[in-house]
């Protein structure tokens, strides 16, 4: 098993967050299960950066958040995508897609 | 925004911080309990959970830290490239923070001004509930007629809306110090009068209801300059006892220092005994202020002295018929006059901040265009529109800001010039000094943030839509003028239509300032020599006695080497004074005095009208023949004939005059009019009196000198003290100063008024010309190429100046309509002027588009010499 490096590149992280808030909305616990889950685990999100990125997309307007009851009847802070959070979910998708392309390009080239 | 969520974030911390806390908090929750699911111990699968977590504190204010800085920095780097780029054009930043600092500190100035007189509070407790109460007169168009004393004192105990009420009477005391009298002005206040403004004394005690009884007076409270400046701040001045009129008084308090009431400078305060004895029955002269009762409106007030004033009206209506009393707040009361004056002036400045932002706009627009490469690059790496319009804003705002700084430099200095010009004896309404505090700081403060809107924003708003294609493709400053040539058109229209607009007002106010100062006086104020007279009520009570100590004094001076005539008067005229009596016709039945036609009236000395060289049309002046017990004898102006004997011959016939009502006067001459209050004033039909025969306490002399009237001053005060050694003489001036005086503030306004169009003219023609020269060099080639083609210089200079004069023209009719459209308020500030005076109306046009051509010609003529090779080179 690939051992995770502890700090994910800085804009893959937002791009991970807007992807999982695509769905539905989400608390902050639960984003972090569904990254880890649908990555097998390989991709784990440290509290410690989740907070202040989830905190950066609300203050640019990316998404959006209220207070309300958790699956256990807890007081959880959810996280909606806004419509500009989508446009921004697939300008990343895009700027992804290319450098993925790129890289693999690279690597090709023998 | 995002910055408005971060401005709210920042605003409420704590309740932010409460959240985050309270979601860091369950997110743990579920994490322990989704451990504790999966087969761990409560303990471990809390202490997993947390571990996870790390450090609470630090994670918390990570997250916080994400609004401060990030605006931190965004606000940072936005200061230090705005700084940056002004520094990079320094020409440009100096000529912009220059036009900036003038507009901003012109508006400072002036703001000083108009805060401490009409803005501020009077410095007194509860200012607001503080009024001046007058009786008005409709039949003689007198709504602020000063007060009888037996109608103040039945105001005082039947109204009901006042917490109590003082009369005031101004005079001059002689107070004697080392032997020297010094006449000083004062005031006689009823007991009332400090408990109503509140203020406590520095020392000693105010008036007493017992002070206010006559015989027991004999107290005196001196101000902190006077107790400073003659008894040495010296602490045991209370129940000292100092001669006030030759009479010991017992001084019983000393006022703070600064205290004053408006209007009248006072350093000595003695009360005034009222009784209701005979004596005093039909004078009016007091003024009177009051203390609203808390929760009595202005309103209320005003009805219920209407009904007192009726009340007098039927209790004495020989003398109140038709009389009834306003009431009005004092601040509105105290600056009646200055009130309009201020207000335009401080309109003139801020138009001149409008011109001044005009220019710097289009500075900003002209420098724009050359920058738009540089936007255009910032754009294409990513810069969203909105950061661009706030950087191009922080560079206007630096400029605002430094042009705020240099401004108050520049207000500080001629505030102190303007202050300069206000005559000593013409003082403003309120004597509180006037200077640059936090009020004003903060209106100068909040006058350039403004200032940076209105001449940033739009140059902003219309630079960051840059076309990236063809910005980039071009990026030359030689192309695109494009879209904003309108903007910069409609700038200097803007400019040029207020800049009129500003040369109007001033036209009219120096034509009206110019038709004042050449109005014929009726007397010659040249050679003359005026000082004020104020006899010692103890001493010489007794009129028998006043009329020969007169006499006497008057025979003294003119036997004085130098002096060609001399006379006196108890109002000297231009000093806004002046004295009504009612009178009717000795033959006619006698009818009540309220039906009475009234007129002015003033006490002259014989010699007056010689003195004055004021012509006597017919008949005689007053001369030894009228002494205090001879034929009361009497002379009216020429006004007063047209108006109640017209046609006839007034001489010998006789009036029963209301301020002399013993014996009936004759009328022995006939005086050519004479302006009495002020130049403004048509004269009025006006009764003179002998001062021998009817001697009122104080008077001022006039004294006409062989040459020069300063050096005869000495002499006359000499022959004076040769009468009565301790007769203290006031306010020596020449009557040259008094007349000056008079139209102080006329010439104020105008001065300033044409400094400020001044001012504007030039901003608009730099306006003007940066315009023009600009368009000129961004179609250099289509120039060079009808150059190249043929076109004759003249052509070419033609075309410039058409498109100019255009311009020019529009801007004059916008300028025209507005000047139209405001000429009501300055009506009641000019002398014999309409405000659509086209004299006026058109030497202002003609200069604003004299000038306008100039500063087009100049760069036209540039054009000429555009080299048509050169110039499509650079294409």
């Amino acid at each position: 098993m690939l051992r995770p490096k502890n700090d994910l590149l800085q804009g893959t992280l937002a791009l991970l967050v807007l992807k999982t808030l695509a769905r539905g909305p989400h608390h902050g616990y639960g984003i972090t299960l569904h990254i880890q889950m649908v990555s097998k685990d390989i991709l784990r999100v440290e509290e410690g950066s989740l907070y202040p990125a989830l905190h950066r997309m609300e203050q640019d307007g990316w998404v959006s958040a209220e207070w309300g009851v958790s699956e256990n009847n807890r007081r959880a802070r959810y996280y909606r995508l806004t419509f500009r959070g989508r446009k921004q979910l697939a300008e990343e998708e895009k700027n992804w897609e290319r450098l993925t392309e790129a890289v693999a390009q690279v690597l090709q080239f023998v | 925004m995002s910055w408005i969520a971060r401005l709210r974030g920042m605003l409420n911390r704590q309740r932010l911080d409460r959240e985050l806390d309270e979601e860091l908090r369950s997110h743990v929750e579920m994490r322990t309990a989704d451990n504790l699911a999966a087969g761990m111990s409560p303990e471990d699968a809390r202490f997993a959970a947390q571990k996870r977590f790390g450090n609470f504190t630090l994670l918390k204010e990570d997250t916080r830290a994400v609004d401060i800085i990030g605006w931190l920095d965004e606000c940072a780097r936005d200061f230090r490239y705005a700084l940056r780029m002004l520094k990079r054009s320094p020409g440009f930043t100096a000529v912009a923070v220059l036009t900036l600092a003038l507009g901003i500190g012109a508006n400072s100035a002036i703001f000083s001004v108009v805060d401490a007189i009409l803005l501020r509070p009077l410095p007194y407790p509860e200012p607001e509930r503080l009024v001046r109460i007058w009786e008005s007169s409709a039949k003689y168009d007198s709504p602020r007629n000063v007060v009888n004393p037996l109608n103040f004192l039945d105001w005082r105990d039947h109204s009901q809306s006042f917490e109590s009420m003082a009369a005031i009477s101004g005079a001059m005391t002689n107070l004697s110090f080392h032997g020297q009298p010094v006449a000083l002005q004062g005031m006689q206040v009823s007991p009332e009068f400090f408990s109503i403004l509140r203020v406590p004394p520095l020392l000693g005690r105010t008036f007493s209801a017992a002070d206010g009884v006559a015989g027991q007076d004999h107290v005196v409270i001196l101000s902190y300059e006077l107790w400073q400046r003659q008894y040495g701040a010296n602490p045991k001045i209370i129940d000292a006892k100092i001669d006030v009129d030759a009479v010991p008084f017992t001084v019983i308090g000393v006022m703070p220092r600064g205290f004053s009431f408006p209007k009248i400078k006072s350093e000595v305060w003695t009360p005034l005994a009222l009784a209701r004895t005979a004596e005093w029955k039909e004078g009016r002269y007091l003024t009177v202020v009051a203390r609203l009762k808390q929760g009595v409106s202005l309103s209320q007030a005003q009805q219920d002295m209407q009904r007192v004033a009726n009340f007098t009206a039927q209790a004495r209506p020989d003398n109140n018929k038709y009389w009834s009393a306003n009431v009005f707040p004092m601040l509105e009361d105290v600056t009646q006059g200055v009130r309009r004056p201020l207000w335009v002036l401080l309109a003139s400045v801020s138009f001149l901040l409008l011109i001044a932002c005009a220019n710097v706009a289009n500075l900003l627009l002209m420098r724009g265009t050359a920058r738009l490469r540089e936007l255009a690059v910032r754009s294409a790496l990513g810069a969203a529109r909105s950061r661009i319009v706030r950087q191009l804003f922080v560079e206007s705002l630096l400029l605002s800001l430094a042009g705020m700084a240099a401004g108050l430099l520049l207000a500080q200095l001629g505030l102190r010039s303007l202050l300069a010009l206000i005559p000593q004896n013409a003082p403003l309404p309120r004597s509180e000094p006037i200077a640059m505090d936090f009020r004003v700081l903060l209106f100068t403060f909040l006058a350039s943030l403004l200032t940076a809107m209105a001449f940033g924003l739009v140059p902003a708003l219309r630079l960051s839509r840059v076309d990236l294609q063809s910005a980039l493709k071009h990026g030359t400053p030689r192309s695109g003028v494009g879209g904003h040539q309108a903007l910069r058109r409609s700038f200097v229209v803007a400019e040029v239509s207020l800049a009129l607009l500003l040369s109007v007002g001033a036209g009219l106010m120096l034509r009206s300032f110019a038709r004042l100062i050449s109005v014929d006086p009726g007397f010659s104020p040249e050679h003359l020599l005026t000082m004020h007279i104020w006899t010692s009520p103890a001493r010489y009570f007794d009129n028998l006695k006043r009329s020969q100590y007169f006499d006497r004094m008057l025979t003294e001076i003119r036997a004085t080497p130098g002096v060609r005539a001399a006379g006196s008067t108890h109002f000297l005229p231009l000093k806004r004074m002046f004295s009504g009596s009612c009178f009717s016709p000795a033959d006619q039945p006698a009818s009540s005095p309220s039906d009475w036609p009234s007129a002015q009236f003033l006490i002259i000395s014989s010699g007056y009208l010689q003195t004055m060289s004021t012509a006597l049309l017919s008949g005689r002046d007053f001369d030894d023949r009228d002494r205090f017990s001879s034929q009361p004898v009497a002379m009216v102006n020429h006004a007063f004939v047209e108006r109640f004997y017209s046609g006839q011959s007034v001489l010998g016939k006789q009036l029963r005059v209301c301020w002399t009502m013993e014996k009936p006067v004759e009328i022995v001459g006939v005086v050519a009019d004479a302006r009495q209050a002020q130049l403004q004033d048509t004269p009025e039909p006006t009764i003179f009196l002998s001062n021998s025969q009817a001697p009122m306490y104080f008077a001022t002399l006039v004294v006409r000198a062989a040459g020069d009237p300063g050096p005869i001053a000495r002499s006359a005060e000499a022959a004076i003290h040769r009468v009565d050694p301790e007769q203290a003489v006031s306010d020596i001036q020449t009557m040259e100063t008094v007349f000056s005086d008079s139209v102080s503030s006329p010439r104020f306004q105008a001065v300033l008024l044409m400094m400020f169009a001044g001012l504007a003219v030039a901003l608009a023609t730099i306006g003007v010309y940066g315009v023009v020269s600009y368009s000129i060099s961004q179609r250099a080639n289509e120039i060079g190429i009808r150059i190249a083609l043929g076109a004759r210089s003249a052509n070419v200079v033609r075309l410039v100046l058409r498109e100019a004069l255009t311009l020019a023209v529009i801007a004059l009719l916008l300028g025209l309509a507005g000047a139209l459209a405001l000429s009501r308020v300055l009506e009641s500030l000019l002398f014999e002027v309409t405000p659509t005076d086209p004299i006026t109306l058109a030497s202002a046009c003609f200069i604003v588009l004299a000038v306008s051509a100039l500063a087009a010609v100049l760069p036209a003529r540039r054009a000429m010499r555009i080299d048509p090779i050169v110039a499509l080179r650079y294409e």
